[in-house]
């Protein structure tokens, strides 16, 4: 069903140096996200699933490959294609949250919408839609260094998503906070996956975490290793969660990758 | 991290510090050389000197002395910063890049330090305009603490004002205007210190520099070339010098000055007679003390009635020897009727002194010679009567030559010869050469003599220390203005990387924000340069209203005119800084676009 794929990833590679400092990160990666899919990427420290996510957020260019959001080749797009791409069709959650510390809740998760003329006043309504979604109506008017981690995550997320995004791209998104907001956060990205069909692809290394995805890709030197796909109607998160701790023990990337 | 001990590490610094000053004055030393020979080769030059009289100086002392204190002053500074290093932990070091934390101020104690350094500076300018009539070391220290701390005041409640216009303006606006007025709000709340201490170096700059201007302007007046020499000696070894084949090309004409004080019994104070004196006339002021206390009462007149109420030998000068140094330089001769005088002074570069006593002459002054009435004209004659600066006359009488033979003993001694020098002379070799000329003539003769040139280098050397330096003062005082705010700024933005980083992901453009870092970068100019200008129009208007009074001849015209092309300097040198760190700040926004993070 090629109408309800949102993006495609072709023989992704990317190397980085020159002759004998050549470091290939990924080695001909190819995979296809359909709408509404909850995608996971783990893999070891070092294996290559955060230079792929980057690729896909145009942060780097591939090597060689091409990365197709909805038919389109985004590897091309340049300047005002390239500006609104980032700032429309993609979402981006970062593991350290990346807000401007200098800008109000409020100020920060509109700022993708005031970057393409949308006025504060217009974005008005889905901002408090989505701040009532994510528990942060009371800090919008607060600094970061105002709010706490879990907060500063769900601000980020308001952020990824008020622009309406085909695809949100989180990177480690749980990673700088601890398990009670770990877990809050997951449930809410979960829930508008589920009930917005909102695509999402979350690199992650957190066994937990990735057991709210639907499939997850595992990714080793570079290449892809393995795939698990979650059975929606038969498989609870418990049991899925020991089918990731399987693989990772599997993969052998060492303590880093056990929970 | 790795273990070094801090002492290594400050050793390392220090020694650091120590190579980069040298490396530093190696460079810097011979610049500065080049610089200051090339003023004084100005200075020469407009003194009609030429290269071939120019020496070169050049202190060894001084040259240790820069070495040392330039040394000295990186390393206290290196010491200092080395301090603040040490209280630090590694993990604070290592993270050195995370910007300061937005931490919102009380609007209330924001408002308040935006009041009361409002309040300050206005009370910094009514003092200055109002009570600075003189150099009063208390008046200056208080309006040096009301502006200073207003201006430190007031940039400290500067970010409630600007956090306020931000909330209630970014709803209804789009694109980075949010983004931008956030970074001027941060920049202004942890930049206030620097912000108000490149202001107030910006006052200092515009102060000297109009300091120097005016300096130069007031003294620029005084070079009307009356005499070019003034020998003393009798008649007949004056006449042989100039009367000479050598001296007569050189020489377009030479006169006796009459100049002698009025034989007068010499009283104190209070008007007693102190001694009495053979064949003395009798002499009073009272005919212009009159008309002087009919103007508005002011210290200075009250001072002046004071002066003429001496009635000891006022300094007489001859009509005739007058009349010969105003048709030298092309004067309108003077015509005494009988019982006619006329008021003489050097003192014409205050202007009040010169307005008061135009203004008593107007009413018709007179005074009393033997009981016998004397008008004053109706204007006060100024040109300096010799070649020699420093003999400056408070006030004298120049009256006709019969008066002046029957007032003064012995007048039939000039008090010197004056010497002008042939114009063509001066035209063709410039004036110093051309006294050089006439001073080789003068060698061996015996005779004393005093020079234009001597009198102008005195002068000169007022001219230089006080406008030269002052201008160079505030130059210095611009530049160090204008580099710490745009280092500032770019220490800024280089922290706050991230930020544009994170921007650009979010779909900012480069184009958009580069035009948003151009107008940080603006308004932070914008703002240290404001309250820079505000104060320095009082503060400029004070010190010419004060302890500046140009000279009443001074042509407004000139001052005006340099004063339009030192502000369109000033403009274009602004100009100029703020495009420097607007091409820095683009440059850097646009090598963040190729950076890969992965």
């Amino acid at each position: 069903m090629s109408s309800n794929r949102v993006l495609e990833v072709e023989g992704v590679t990317k190397v980085y140096g020159k002759g004998d400092n050549k470091t290939e990160a990924l080695r001909g990666i190819s995979f296809d996200v359909l709408e509404g899919e909850f995608l996971g990427i783990m893999g070891a420290s070092g294996s290559g699933k955060t230079t792929l996510l980057n690729c896909i957020a145009t942060m780097i260019k591939p090597s060689s490959g091409r990365v197709l959001l909805k038919g389109k080749d985004i590897s091309a797009f340049k300047g005002v294609q390239l500006a609104d791409y980032r700032g429309q069709e993609i979402g981006y959650l970062f593991q350290e949250f990346e807000l401007l510390d200098n800008l109000t809740a409020r100020e920060n998760i509109i700022l993708p919408l005031s970057l393409h003329g949308v006025t504060g006043h217009q974005a008005e309504q889905g901002l408090k839609e989505l701040a009532n979604r994510l528990d942060i109506t009371d800090v919008l008017d607060k600094f970061p260094s105002q709010m706490s981690g879990g907060q500063k995550q769900r601000v980020a997320a308001a952020r990824a998503l008020i622009s309406k995004p085909s695809i949100v791209l989180a990177d480690e998104p749980t990673g700088a906070l601890d398990s009670k907001n770990s877990k809050v956060l997951m449930d809410k990205l979960s829930a508008i996956n589920k009930e917005q069909n909102k695509t999402i692809v979350m690199v992650t290394h957190n066994a937990n975490a990735a057991s709210y995805c639907s499939r997850i890709l595992f990714i080793q030197d570079g290449r892809l290793f393995h795939e698990l796909r979650k059975n929606i109607e038969t498989e609870n998160s418990a049991s899925f969660y020991e089918r990731i701790v399987t693989v990772m023990a599997q993969l052998g990337g060492g303590s880093a990758n056990v929970l | 991290m790795l273990g070094m001990k801090r002492s290594t590490l400050f050793a390392m610094l220090m020694g650091e510090t120590i190579w980069n000053s040298l490396i530093s004055i190696l460079i810097g030393l011979p610049i500065a050389l080049f610089l200051t020979e090339g003023i004084s080769l100005a200075t020469v030059k407009l003194v009609g000197l030429g290269i071939i009289g120019h020496r070169i100086s050049f202190s060894i002392s001084a040259v240790i002395g820069t070495v040392i204190g330039f040394i000295a002053v990186q390393m206290i500074a290196m010491l200092l910063l080395s301090a603040s290093f040490s209280r630090k932990e590694p993990m604070e070091l290592l993270r050195s890049d995370s910007p300061e934390k937005q931490v919102p101020l009380s609007t209330k104690k924001g408002w308040l330090c935006f009041i009361v350094g409002l309040v300050f500076l206005i009370l910094a300018y009514v003092v200055g305009v109002t009570m600075l009539r003189s150099f009063d070391f208390n008046i200056v220290m208080l309006i040096i603490i009301l502006g200073g701390g207003g201006t430190f005041l007031l940039y400290r409640g500067m970010g409630i004002f600007i956090g306020h216009n931000i909330q209630r303006k970014s709803p209804m606006r789009s694109g980075l205007f949010t983004f931008t007025g956030r970074q001027i709000h941060e920049n202004v709340i942890h930049q206030y210190k620097a912000l108000a201490i490149s202001s107030l170096l910006l006052v200092m700059a515009l102060a000297c520099v109009s300091f120097g201007i005016g300096t130069a302007s007031g003294r620029g007046s005084m070079e009307v070339r009356t005499v070019d020499f003034s020998i003393e000696g009798s008649e007949q070894e004056v006449r042989e010098v100039l009367d000479s084949e050598a001296s007569k090309s050189i020489i377009s004409e030479y006169y006796p000055m009459f100049l002698s004080r009025m034989n007068t019994n010499l009283y104190d104070q209070s008007g007693e007679i102190l001694e009495k004196r053979p064949e003395a006339h009798d002499f009073s002021w009272d005919g212009l003390n009159a008309t002087l206390a009919k103007l508005p009462e002011t210290d200075l007149r009250n001072n002046m009635i004071e002066s003429f109420s001496d009635r000891s030998g006022p300094y007489l000068i001859s009509k005739a020897s007058y009349n010969e140094l105003l048709q030298a330089i092309g004067k309108e001769q003077i015509q005494l009727k009988r019982n006619q005088v006329a008021l003489y002074t050097s003192m014409k570069d205050s202007g009040d002194f010169m307005s008061i006593l135009n203004g008593a002459l107007e009413l018709g002054a007179y005074i009393e010679v033997d009981d016998q009435k004397y008008e004053l004209l109706s204007s006060v004659y100024y040109d300096n009567v010799v070649a020699d600066r420093k003999i400056t006359l408070y006030s004298a009488l120049i009256v006709p030559d019969e008066d002046y033979r029957n007032w003064v003993s012995g007048a039939s001694t000039p008090f010197c010869w004056n010497v002008v020098l042939s114009q063509e002379l001066v035209n063709d070799k410039g004036l110093m050469q051309a006294i050089q000329l006439m001073e080789q003539n003068l060698a061996g003769t015996g005779l004393e003599y005093e020079t234009f040139l001597s009198g102008i280098g005195r002068n000169l050397f007022y001219t230089v220390a006080a406008s030269y330096l002052t201008i160079y003062l505030g130059i210095l005082f611009m530049v160090i203005a204008n580099t710490v705010i745009g280092l500032k700024y770019l220490m800024q933005q280089r922290a706050n990387e991230r930020r544009y980083t994170t921007l650009l992901m979010l779909g900012a453009n480069v184009s958009q924000l580069c035009k948003s870092a151009r107008s940080q970068i603006r308004m932070f100019f914008a703002l240290a340069l404001s309250v820079a200008v505000c104060s320095s129009i009082f503060a400029i208007w004070s010190m010419f209203t004060s302890f500046l009074k140009l000279p009443a001849g001074t042509s407004i015209v000139k001052v005006i005119a340099i004063t339009g092309i030192a502000a369109v300097l000033f403009v274009v040198i602004e100009l100029i800084y703020i495009h420097i760190v607007e091409r820095a700040s683009s440059r850097e926004i646009q090598a963040l676009q190729v950076i890969d993070r992965g």
